[in-house]
């Protein structure tokens, strides 16, 4: 048996420390989001009429880039009404038709907006009855596995998005759960807690109470690594995304030298017990700082739970910023409105922002503005819209979501699982890679005839004829408004085989998988 | 055209050069049947312009395995010339090469330092003819032992960057111009979700099962609603019109192929597993030449924390997956052509601590190993920056192994000189790469 043997030296390189990476994180996110613009693109020729190419995007070392052209609305689309349908449902009904009809745009919105007073009792009991993760407190939800608290979050929120009377509030939702991200993979139960308690309980309140319930968060603390922060070792990842992702925005002004400072003002901001946020004054830096021009004094640890007022300070100096308002406002804006809003448009809701203290209600009324829904670009469904779209306009009996939700896996959104902290993107060139899956979920959907989810193809068959088929579809799935070359194709597909439940099936799926009905 | 399909020569320059100028030949001036076989090597829909291009043929393709789990790099390459390698792993040691006769499961001597488990045995040919690679005490600089987190650093290529979201190898393609301008597919993800490392590529998909990727529903009407659904996006947007179009190709691309009814060359035999599968679809659709630039390929199951035994149980097996897959690879892909276009190379987020816990099984550690194999590889031998030693005093927090190679140095490299790719900056930003030797 022979000793140990001198170990081998790599014939390279010399033992050499590792190299400190320089930090030049705006040039990196300008970068990426270059790199990801290229996805995907070859050569279109002009096609339909009204389509606005903007100027060619640089190349990428060579790469020629196409630009992204503007989805413009088709004509049938053609009131203010059935945009605003469009924008803050996830597929519109029958029934929101009538209402829209009965009560007139300002009528319906303001319906929407008061959403506490929307009955919604049949969709709660559901929820209840079969997600009760969803009521729990941290110490009851410590023992639950995390595919059981993915799984109920997931089936609950695609179930509410489909079937919630309470439409526009669910897609204000999804817009504060993208703002203020967090991935179910790092927090586990604790996502459920902040979905039910920071982004449900002040969806449409203010943005003020949203920020600071979301900075006090147990499951934010836990994502953004702030409970790992302490006095002599703080950790910026918390103090970096509240300003670039929460309120100022990546170019709101403020600096690293900042960033550096807040994260001394939010030291002993973290959690405790079962994931429940405290602030634990052992911990803060109770030096003084100056973040963003606003100086803070020094302190001492004797003053306990007030070293907690220095980041209220900090939040309040945030939320009154006008980078903050600016913000909140194209992320409003872009959510309900449009891809590209424009500084007009942009200025007009900010200024609403400012002169009602961020009331979330005030700058939707202001975003949906008729005029502009009138003019604006489509909208490009996400999966998740996708599904929810499905479901809700097709009505389907079941008795739970768990394929359904399955299938946001395979068409690429798996809700609460995006990784870092900026949400699902909402641009078009991320989603444009899965078209197959799209196709692919219409198909799969479109023969559910049996389990717990069963598409009753009988509607679609009153009249027993091709051409009928196609209005039922055009009336449950497009709004009444249908492309006329839309309605030409599906019927032709339609009567190109026999007319039975199968092919009304593939025809509903084709309708689903169509072209129309990824927008909105 | 089935010949040339399953040539294994193919993926090399002068094979790609040869097959373009065949074609060129075909469609130029040859018979009827030639042009009928050309058009089941090149889909109809592709436009005829791409037969004038020229290739960048100089580049590899790539095959990416990423080792989800954290591999335990002290047992995919045993330091057995290390004492306290024998000191930390009191149940889950692989005995010495020169154990006594007898000893079941001793190692397979690489030098007179490292060497394989058994189950590691299927990449020796490999390691013996120097095509294959192994770098010990690699990883990232970065210290997360969360997989959530040093999976993504490692996939985006930039430690610690919450804001850059595109991953090194999608970077690599957008980049670079395609080597064949028309290809509807550049890479491809083995998944259902493209993969972090490939986010950002143009002309990129998922595919979980290249071989099944199809129109779902009734297969008699499968045609007639493809067609549909390529009419009905013909009216569509940028990117969304490019993005179907491409999707639709992709469909009659691969059905073209026939990756159900591929047979690998010179012996190969795939193993039935997931990986042993993915890599065998990848391996149809690089020899079909259908212009594939980069796949990549995920293998799960090193997160060992209890009953690891990479003698016989757990870990053995997935070794053996991970070698006889990889194995299958190079005999089928890699090994008959003098120089091949083809470079693999395999990674995981972390290590694992060197002392074995409670459970017969490791934690969480840091530096690990990496893989890179290919005609261009400067193979055969284990490479180290100075071996840090696993007693205890030489241990990172008193428990890993250290790292002492980032893997982008790796990497890096292979982008440089085997994918033609001098946009380091982009592809690992802010990261200045010591070059290590790990290509011809």
């Amino acid at each position: 048996m022979s000793t140990a043997i001198a170990p081998p030296e790599c014939p390279a390189a010399q033992a050499d420390a590792p190299p400190r990476e320089p930090h030049s994180r705006r040039a990196l996110f300008r970068m990426a989001a270059a790199a990801a613009a290229v996805a995907g693109i070859i050569p279109g020729r002009a096609r339909a009429q009204g389509i606005r190419k903007p100027p060619a995007t640089k190349p990428v070392h060579g790469y020629p880039v196409l630009p992204n052209e503007t989805p413009v609305a088709p004509v049938e689309w053609a009131t203010d009404t059935s945009r605003l349908l469009r924008r803050i449902t996830y597929g519109i009904t029958d029934a929101d038709v009538a209402a829209a009809r009965k009560y007139g745009f300002r009528g319906f919105m303001e319906r929407q907006l008061d959403h506490t007073h929307i009955d919604d009792s049949a969709v709660d009991a559901f929820v209840a009855a079969k997600y009760p993760l969803l009521s729990q407190t941290t110490t009851d939800l410590f023992s639950a596995t995390e595919s059981t608290v993915t799984a109920q979050l997931q089936q609950a929120t695609l179930y509410r998005a489909a079937f919630s009377n309470r439409q526009l509030y669910e897609r204000m939702v999804e817009f504060w759960s993208d703002h203020f991200n967090i991935s179910i993979s790092k927090v586990s139960y604790l996502k459920i807690v902040d979905d039910r308690d920071v982004i449900r309980r002040n969806a449409l309140t203010t943005f003020r109470q949203l920020l600071y319930a979301s900075a006090k968060s147990g499951a934010m603390m836990a994502y953004l690594d702030q409970n790992q922060s302490r006095s002599g070792a703080p950790n910026q990842n918390y103090a970096r995304e509240i300003m670039e992702l929460h309120t100022l925005g990546v170019d709101g002004g403020y600096t690293q030298a900042d960033v550096a400072e807040l994260s001394r003002v939010f030291t002993g901001w973290t959690i405790a017990g079962r994931g429940d946020f405290s602030f634990n004054p052992a911990i803060h830096d109770w030096g003084a700082k100056t973040v963003l021009g606003v100086r803070i004094p020094a302190g001492s640890v004797s003053l306990g739970a007030a070293g907690l007022k220095e980041g209220e300070l900090m939040l309040d100096t945030l939320l009154a910023h006008p980078s903050t308002a600016s913000f909140i406002s194209t992320k409003m804006l872009r959510w309900f409105l449009t891809y590209d809003p424009t500084p007009q448009q942009v200025s007009a809701v900010a200024a609403i922002y400012t002169s009602t203290g961020g009331n979330i209600k005030s700058m939707i009324r202001a975003v949906l503005d008729s005029a502009w829904l009138v003019s604006a670009p489509m909208k490009l469904k996400r999966p998740f819209h996708l599904v929810a779209s499905s479901m809700r306009t097709t009505t389907p009996t079941l008795t739970n979501v768990t394929a359904l939700n399955n299938q946001l896996f395979t068409t690429g959104q798996s809700l609460f699982v995006w990784d870092t902290p900026d949400g699902y993107p909402d641009k078009v060139e991320y989603w444009a890679g899965n078209i197959l899956p799209r196709w692919n979920f219409g198909a799969f959907y479109a023969a559910l005839a049996a389990g717990e989810t069963i598409v009753d193809v009988a509607p679609f068959m009153v009249g027993n004829t091709a051409d009928l088929t196609v209005s039922v579809i055009d009336k449950r799935l497009f709004g009444g408004e249908i492309a006329p070359a839309l309605r030409t194709s599906l019927a032709a597909y339609l009567k190109a085989g026999t007319y039975n439940a199968a092919r009304v099936r593939e025809t509903l799926a084709l309708a689903i998988g169509s072209n129309s009905f990824q927008w909105y | 055209m089935t010949t040339d399909l399953h040539d294994g020569n193919s993926g090399c320059a002068e094979y790609n050069e040869l097959s373009r100028r065949q074609f060129i030949g075909r469609a130029a001036g040859g018979s009827m049947a030639a042009a009928a076989a050309a058009a089941a090597y090149y889909p109809a829909w592709l436009p005829r312009i791409m037969l004038a291009e020229t290739h960048a043929s100089a580049r590899d393709v790539i095959l990416s395995v990423f080792m989800r789990g954290g591999a335990d790099g002290l047992s995919l390459c045993v330091p057995f010339g290390d004492p306290a390698y024998y000191t930390a792993r009191s149940t889950i040691a692989i005995p010495r090469p020169d154990a006594a006769a007898g000893t079941a499961a001793k190692g397979i001597a690489l030098d007179n330092f490292f060497a394989f488990p058994q189950a590691m045995a299927g990449l020796v040919p490999a390691f013996a003819a120097k095509d294959l690679l192994v770098v010990h005490a690699t990883g990232q600089f970065n210290n997360s032992r969360s997989h959530f987190d040093a999976q993504r650093y490692m996939e985006v290529g930039k430690p610690n960057d919450v804001s850059l979201v595109t991953g090194w190898l999608g970077r690599h393609l957008a980049s670079m111009p395609p080597v064949r301008s028309n290809a509807p597919l550049r890479a491809l993800g083995i998944a259902s979700g493209l993969q972090k490392t490939l986010v950002g590529a143009p002309r990129t998909l998922p595919i979980a099962n290249p071989a099944t990727f199809a129109l779902t529903g009734t297969a008699s009407t499968s045609a007639a609603r493809l067609a549909f659904l390529q009419a009905d996006y013909g009216t569509a947007t940028e990117p969304i019109h490019a993005a179907a179009i491409d999707a639709a190709s992709t469909v009659t691309l691969l059905q073209s192929v026939g990756i159900s009814t591929y047979k690998p060359s010179n012996g190969a035999v795939y193993p039935t597993s997931s990986f042993g599968t993915a890599l065998k679809s990848v391996a149809a659709l690089i020899k079909a030449d259908i212009g594939i630039e980069a796949a990549q390929v995920d293998i799960g199951g090193w997160d060992t924390h209890s009953a690891q035994d990479p003698l016989a149980g757990s870990m053995y097996k997935t070794m053996q997956d991970f070698s006889n897959s990889l194995a299958a690879f190079y005999l089928d892909v890699i090994a008959l052509a003098p120089t091949t276009g083809v470079t693999a190379v395999a990674v995981s987020e972390f290590g694992r601590n060197a002392r074995e816990n409670g459970s017969n099984g490791t934690d969480h550690g840091r530096g690990t190993v990496m893989f890179a194999m290919g005609k261009n590889i400067a193979g055969g031998r284990v490479m180290v920056n100075n071996w840090p030693g696993l007693a205890t005093a030489n241990l990172e927090s008193g428990q890993d192994l250290k790292v002492t190679i980032d893997y982008r140095d790796i990497l890096a490299e292979i982008v440089q000189q085997r994918m033609g790719n001098p946009a380091l900056d982009v592809v690992f930003p802010g990261w200045a790469y010591t070059a290590r030797g790990a290509t011809r």
